[in-house]
């Protein structure tokens, strides 16, 4: 009975065919902890370790999640990359990406699949900024994050209230069509692009965001945002 | 012929050496360099002509000419290396991607075959 509940409620969705794609580079100190979170769902976890110093292949349980290893440090972006390509091999339903530092809210997941289906959206992009969803994020950053909308707007030609969010839910047909060419931070921008490139339909859903001393150690900083706005800037001359 | 001179042209032979012999020999290299080099030591010899190209473009000074020449020739140079930079970063992303999703694909089979 309990389980036919379950089953009506997650609108019919076979949890382990829904791929988390989580990218890492020296997250050692987080990353174990998130991936029990998303096992504990009944989510199949792909582990990108990114060229981290020391293998992360320890704090990932092999028998029940993927674990990739970029023999070098490549980036964010190409982490995603790889991970969605692998899940795309493994015959994923759906196709997540999860910040390996913590910050998302991994019931979030549930929420945005739904909003996914019953939209019958292309992808769902997870907003802080919207009711619904919990942030305790320093002005400093939020007053960063709202130019970065309007610097993605010019860019990419989408307006959306969250520049740049980690957690993102697509289909594989989604999937197929959006291909990152930025290995750093751009890649950001560069879903958005190719979200209107490829006439993707899209929507926000509110996602959880928690910071804590050590992901805003982590995270971005004002210096790395240049950084981006100049690989958007390369992105766009080079193509 | 003064110090500066000899020094100059001693440069733009041991360059052109080291590239012929180092680097590339395709014939249309060749012809290229050498007409470059041929026009450095000439004007290397004669700097007074390069004033009259100057004056004829409305700059003062060959030397000044040839430091506007060098900026845009500079400003195209880095941008190639940047393409360059980015055709090879995005090839070492290709290999590192196909190398680590076979890994990971290995792995995962034999997984399965302990399972078994």
């Amino acid at each position: 009975m309990g389980s036919t509940f379950i089953l009506f409620m997650s609108n019919l969705i076979n949890t382990k065919s829904v791929f988390i794609v989580v990218p890492a580079y020296n997250e050692s100190r987080t990353l174990q902890l998130v991936i029990q979170q998303l096992l504990a769902h009944g989510y199949t976890p792909v582990v990108v370790d990114d060229g981290s110093a020391k293998n992360l292949k320890s704090f990932v349980p092999t028998a029940s999640a993927f674990f990739i290893r970029h023999k070098v440090n490549l980036g964010q972006g190409a982490a995603l990359q790889t991970g969605i390509s692998f899940a795309l091999e493994k015959n994923a339903a759906y196709i997540v990406t999860f910040d390996a530092d913590g910050q998302h809210d991994a019931t979030n997941i549930n929420e945005l699949l739904q909003i996914l289906i019953e939209t019958k959206a292309d992808i769902v992009l997870g907003s802080r900024f919207m009711t619904g969803s919990v942030h305790n994020m320093p002005g400093k950053r939020k007053r960063l994050l709202k130019l970065a909308r309007y610097i993605n707007y010019f860019f990419s030609g989408l307006l959306l209230t969250d520049a740049h969010n980690g957690l993102r839910v697509m289909t594989i047909a989604a999937a197929k069509k959006i291909q990152l060419r930025e290995n750093r931070m751009a890649h950001a921008t560069e879903i958005l692009s190719q979200i209107k490139k490829n006439k993707l339909k899209y929507i926000e859903a509110p996602a959880n965001v928690l910071y804590t001393d050590y992901s805003r150690q982590k995270g971005q900083t004002i210096w790395s945002s240049f950084r981006i706005f100049f690989d958007i800037l390369l992105n766009k001359v080079f193509k | 012929m003064n110090g500066i001179q000899i020094l100059l042209i001693a440069a733009v032979v041991v360059i052109m050496f080291f590239y012929i012999v180092r680097l590339r020999s395709a014939i249309f290299d060749l012809i290229i360099l050498t007409i470059f080099s041929g026009m450095a030591i000439f004007f290397i010899l004669f700097p007074e002509y390069t004033n009259d190209i100057a004056r004829k473009m409305g700059v003062g000074r060959g030397a000044d000419l040839l430091f506007y020449i060098c900026i845009f020739f500079f400003i195209f140079i880095i941008l190639k290396m940047f393409a360059r930079i980015r055709r090879l970063e995005s090839t070492l992303t290709e290999l590192v991607r196909q190398q680590a999703i076979k890994e990971a694909q290995s792995q995962s089979a034999e997984y399965k075959e302990e399972g078994k």
